[in-house]
């Protein structure tokens, strides 16, 4: 038994470096949760759907590659992809410096961004026309974050003088902002626009900030992690983002679920 | 894990300046507390039934729920109603430093007013038949003769009750207030030293505790001059 088992595992490592060198009828073998919607999850008919399966799918489609799908408990990605399970994470996994320790990744194909949502009409004078703070625009304004989030890093160091509510959960702060107790939230847009935005509660209110996005504070993004050293492979995966991201594929997959893009409107680079 | 006592000295300033704002929540709400036992009491132990009912349901309310729950009731509750929302209390409620302080003074007023009733109740009979004797009157009884001694008998347990509300402001932290507490548990979430930080405003918390025993104990010395007077 542990010998079959340890011969398997020898074929498969053994087909890796096959493929690996050869570029065709190649098979990428992509783990996500497969329960995390909008990004990746199954819809009624059981079909694998969103934004990271249309990444997948775009990316493979372009490198040449058949695309398989292994569904997997999102705290045993990365040691899967250690293990061989699968070939590539295209789950919605946050680029992080612990992270690169053990993986690598491709640069990214969604943004980290905050985002304030605030009442329609409500007169806000917070950001400039060129999309910079306008400090004096926050006098007098309460603003709602959850406590310690990337959030409130940006917002104590752009504008130190803000009248800041820190909140526990979620809901608490969208409670408040609906009660007129805080005036604007900061907050990840996509989680606003499908919690809150797009439903009756949310009627009355709007984002009344552009996307900010600076990775000093909100990290580079989303990527697609890969064991370390297939340094071909993450070539032609970057090739094919950035033709993902030219092209206007990215957006458009976006645009399927929510009225914005969340990609990267720069092409990055990450640095390896 | 490595306990680091220099993160306590470095943070016990920046915990200090959440002081101001438990102190402020702290005061405000035993002052009307205080005044609310007050009214209680009297209404408790005036021996109508459509006084001391009010005074029964209210105290059995609000020694029956924790005050988190009130606190909870009051801050996100109230404002489910639209009445509330546009009436004109609403400049208050909408406030969350005003939710705590108004849940605070109705959980104090509520224990207050029942150690104020067993200070009440503890006062020796005989001196007040001697009061009614010398044809002293009912409510000139109450004032001279039945409050001093009631309060004294009180302040033991006015004193620990005082202890709980200090502790109990740490609550306003669940709602966006930034007391000491609610500095500690940012300043956890930037550090993650939760021992380091949470002992620190514990220490801070025991200071206070220790000074309001003492400042009880000399007022309950001082109060009991007459006691000493006799025995010596």
């Amino acid at each position: 038994m542990k010998y079959r088992k340890l011969k398997s595992v020898a074929l498969v490592a053994l087909s890796m470096t096959l493929f690996a060198n050869s570029a065709q009828a190649e098979t990428l073998r992509v783990g996500m949760e497969c329960t995390y919607a909008p990004f990746n999850y199954r819809t009624a008919d059981g079909e694998l759907t969103g934004y990271d399966v249309d990444v997948a799918k775009g990316v493979s489609s372009l490198i040449g590659a058949e695309v398989e799908f292994v569904c997997q408990k999102y705290d045993g990605m990365i040691p899967a992809l250690l293990a061989n399970k699968f070939d590539l994470i295209v789950a919605s996994m946050s680029i992080t410096e612990k992270r690169r320790k053990k993986i690598d990744f491709s640069s990214p194909y969604r943004i980290s961004v905050g985002r304030l949502v605030g009442k329609k009409n409500g007169n806000f004078n917070l950001f400039n026309a060129d999309g910079s703070v306008n400090v004096d625009g926050f006098d007098g304004v309460k603003v709602g974050l959850e406590r310690a989030s990337t959030y409130e890093n940006w917002f104590v160091a752009k504008v130190p003088d803000a009248n800041i509510l820190r909140y526990d959960n979620n809901e608490a702060m969208y409670l408040d902002l609906q009660n007129g107790r805080t005036d604007v939230i900061m907050t990840n847009p996509m989680k606003a626009f499908l919690k809150f935005l797009s439903k009756e509660d949310g009627a009355g209110y709007e984002f009344v900030s552009p996307a900010i996005n600076e990775t000093e504070y909100f990290g580079v993004g989303v990527g697609i992690g890969l064991r370390k050293g297939n340094d071909e492979l993450l070539g032609r995966i970057n090739t094919a983002l950035k033709q993902l991201t030219n092209d206007g594929s990215l957006e458009k997959y976006a645009l399927k679920i929510f009225p914005f893009a969340i990609h990267p409107d720069k092409w990055v680079d990450l640095n390896y | 894990m490595t306990f680091d006592f220099s993160l306590i000295f470095s943070s016990i300033p920046k915990l200090l300046s959440g002081l101001g704002l438990t102190l402020e929540l702290l005061i405000l709400s035993s002052f009307i507390g205080l005044v609310l036992a007050v009214f209680t009491l009297l209404m408790r132990i005036s021996g109508r039934w459509f006084l001391m009912a009010p005074a029964v349901a209210y105290i059995y309310i609000f020694r029956g729920t924790p005050i988190l729950v009130q606190i909870f009731v009051i801050y996100y509750g109230l404002p489910q109603f639209e009445f509330i929302r546009t009436g004109v209390l609403w400049p208050i409620l909408r406030e969350p430093f005003w939710c705590c302080v108004i849940a605070l003074s109705l959980n104090a007023g509520a224990y207050v007013s029942e150690i104020l009733r067993g200070g009440v109740l503890g006062v020796d009979k005989g001196v007040l038949e001697a009061a009614s004797a010398l044809g002293i009157s009912k409510s000139q009884r109450f004032i001279y003769i039945t409050s001093p001694i009631a309060i004294r008998l009180s302040l033991p347990a006015y004193c620990n009750d005082t202890i709980s509300m200090t502790k109990a402001t740490a609550l306003a932290s669940t709602v966006t207030l930034l007391e000491m507490t609610g500095v500690a548990r940012t300043i956890v979430a930037q550090t993650f030293s939760p021992y380091e930080i949470f002992i620190s405003v514990a220490i801070i918390y025991m200071v206070m505790a220790w000074m309001l025993q003492k400042g009880f104990g000399l007022l309950e010395i001082r109060m009991s001059r007459y006691l000493k007077a006799t025995a010596g």
